[in-house]
């Protein structure tokens, strides 16, 4: 299987005043496309850090991320961002809808910075919700929604620029487990029925259960590489 | 546009927050407003000579002194003048002191030519010429005391030991002044036992290019006398009136920048409130796709709309109060014809834009140049 994802040799560190913190060190890894990848691993075994650098939000320090054959580890600020909407869908712990917008209306954000017209935008938002089960709730603000309800916009503003790649940080971390049930069926379903690559990062081993694969990290390397990823493991300690 | 409905929920999230920005705006952009339009009315009474090739003659020892009759015979036959007028300052109200207002005698045969800005009715000029208690009273203060033609009034003087009773005559048109009452300097002379002496001559000149050489030789010819003379063109005249008050423009322009530098200040404190409340949002603007420019410019567009709604209500507001308020009134004549112009308004609205800059642009960089991580760390 193709590549997606390819993490060559990848080392992340924060400098914290005097102290330099190593997150990643030395990271090698191949996801193909058409994987749901679960990570786990302990608070700060760099799990969110090696979500980031796929996503295009953070840079590593050394290494190279390619996502759909480009390195995006060389991208400027402009074309990262500019990739960022075209290829990365996100969907956080905390849902980070805008409260002051419909449900459509947050579905529609990551539109408005296409060439799409208006009536082509609505058609490509109430798909989204559609596909979440929300077609009915569009006009609703995040106030007037449940927490699951709002992880379901956050997945229809994830999938509705039709991304390459869908990153999940904690997606049923704060959810009860009938909504946390509902949403990674809701992910198993894009995976399986739309193909659609997802990465989620998660502590939870029911959430991980539904993934294809899992990858278990411990201060920055990978302890356990799981059946069907493309071999590359750990460089070094 | 298609932002517009993001910049505009996101503008009135905190409707309390954002009415009462709007509101402190507005009140300081009507007190500018209003500043500016007093420098303006001002100028505009400065400036209601202009063109009139006239020129005032004052002794040159101060205001308060008088010349002598004789003067203006030698005034009138320098070159290029074509008429002259004594002017007098009679500073009377009308029943109680609060009703001041600027009151003059004034040679009634020469008025038409040496004030010909002043247009009154064939039939109303007549009359007042021949009626030594005449007088010929603007429009302004026609309506404030509820004057009409025909009418008798009586002026209580605080200057000379005499009340003018006079009979309004004539009610004069002038573009800027509608709040200037004159009659007869025969009726003055007479009252006060032919005094002599008076407090202005005016002159007319033939040629506005003569203007200043005309100024300078009627002052070089009573340099050496007993009375000389200091000649000032009505726009000098009025400005050296209105200097009397002091500085009015500086301390004006003064004050109007402390106001605006002041709500810059407060309009910062609150755009800053309004943007590190919207941290994590604006870091998923980022993961989503806004580059650091599309942040800029919503989150700027949005400060810089706040500012000018604000701006706008000040002025446009000052300009509809105005309407609806008799300054002339409540200033007891001090501001004649008073409003804020287009000009103001437009002054006021490029002012509130250059707030909104101004104020925003530190909040909206910073949002701008947010690290995606940091701001997602701050609830995720």
């Amino acid at each position: 299987m193709t590549a997606l994802v390819t993490i060559d040799n990848v080392h992340k560190s924060y400098q914290r005043d005097e102290f330099e913190i190593r997150v990643l060190n030395g990271l090698t890894l191949e996801v193909p496309a058409g994987d749901f990848l679960a990570l786990m691993g302990p608070s700060g075994s760099g799990k969110s850090t090696l979500l980031n650098l796929i996503a295009g939000i953070d840079r590593p320090t050394s290494g190279r991320v390619v996502v759909g054959g480009k390195e995006i580890s060389t991208l400027g600020e402009s074309k990262l961002a500019s990739w960022r909407a075209r290829h990365v869908g996100f969907i956080f712990q905390m849902y980070n809808l805008i409260p002051v917008l419909t449900a459509y209306e947050n579905v529609e954000l990551p539109l408005l910075l296409t060439r799409l017209t208006r009536k082509e935008r609505r058609s490509h938002v109430e798909a989204a919700l559609g596909i979440v089960g929300l077609g009915d709730r569009m006009q609703h603000y995040p106030r007037q929604l449940s927490g699951g309800q709002e992880q379901r916009v956050a997945i229809a503003r994830a999938i509705v620029t039709d991304p390459t790649i869908i990153v999940a940080d904690e997606p049923t971390g704060d959810l009860d487990a009938a909504s946390a049930h509902e949403i990674l069926d809701l992910l198993q379903n894009l995976n399986r029925e739309f193909t659609k690559t997802i990465m989620m990062v998660t502590h939870d081993p029911r959430a991980a259960e539904r993934a294809r694969h899992v990858l278990h990290l411990d201060k920055g390397v990978l302890i356990e590489q799981v059946e069907g990823l493309v071999p590359g493991g750990t460089s070094e300690a | 546009m298609k932002f517009s409905r993001l910049i505009l929920k996101n503008l009135f999230r905190n409707k309390l927050r954002a009415g009462l920005t709007v509101a402190l705006m507005a009140s300081i952009f009507f007190f500018v407003a209003t500043l500016l339009s007093i420098l303006d009315n001002f100028e505009q009474a400065a400036n209601a000579g202009e063109g009139k090739n006239r020129l005032g003659v004052q002794s040159a020892i101060s205001l308060a002194d008088m010349l002598p009759y004789a003067h203006e015979e030698k005034i009138r036959r320098i070159e290029g003048i074509t008429e002259t007028s004594k002017l007098q300052w009679v500073g009377a109200y009308y029943k109680e002191q609060k009703n001041f207002f600027a009151n003059f005698a004034v040679d009634a045969d020469k008025m038409e030519r040496v004030w010909d800005d002043y247009r009154v009715p064939d039939d109303q000029r007549a009359a007042f010429k021949q009626d030594r208690q005449g007088t010929i009273v603007g429009p302004g203060l026609a309506e404030r005391f509820g004057w009409k033609i025909g009418d008798r009034i009586v002026l209580t003087g605080t200057i000379f030991p005499f009340n003018p009773e006079l009979n309004v005559r004539g009610i004069y048109e002038h573009a800027v002044d509608s709040a200037s009452l004159f009659f007869q300097m025969a009726y003055f002379e007479q009252a006060l036992g032919d005094p002599g002496q008076v407090g202005m001559f005016w002159v007319k000149v033939a040629d506005a290019d003569r203007m200043a050489s005309v100024s300078e030789e009627i002052d070089a010819l009573f340099r050496n006398s007993e009375y000389p003379t200091e000649t000032f063109t009505e726009k000098e005249f009025q400005q050296q009136f209105i200097s009397m008050i002091g500085n009015i423009k500086l301390l004006f322009t003064t004050v109007s920048l402390c106001a605006i530098f002041m709500i810059v200040l407060l309009g910062a404190i609150t755009m800053s409130m309004s943007a590190r409340e919207r941290v994590t949002e604006i870091a998923v603007l980022r993961a989503i796709g806004y580059s650091r420019g599309a942040i800029l410019g919503l989150m700027l567009t949005e400060f810089v709309l706040l500012a000018l709604l604000g701006g706008a209500a000040g002025a446009f507001g000052a300009n509809v109060f105005y309407r609806f308020i008799d300054m002339t009134k409540l200033t007891q004549g001090f501001l004649v014809n008073f409003g804020v112009s287009g000009p103001t308004i437009l002054l006021c609205v490029a002012a509130a834009l250059g707030v909104g800059l101004l104020s925003g642009g530190l909040p909206a960089t910073r949002s701008a140049n947010l690290s995606v991580v940091d701001g997602l760390r701050k609830v995720v």
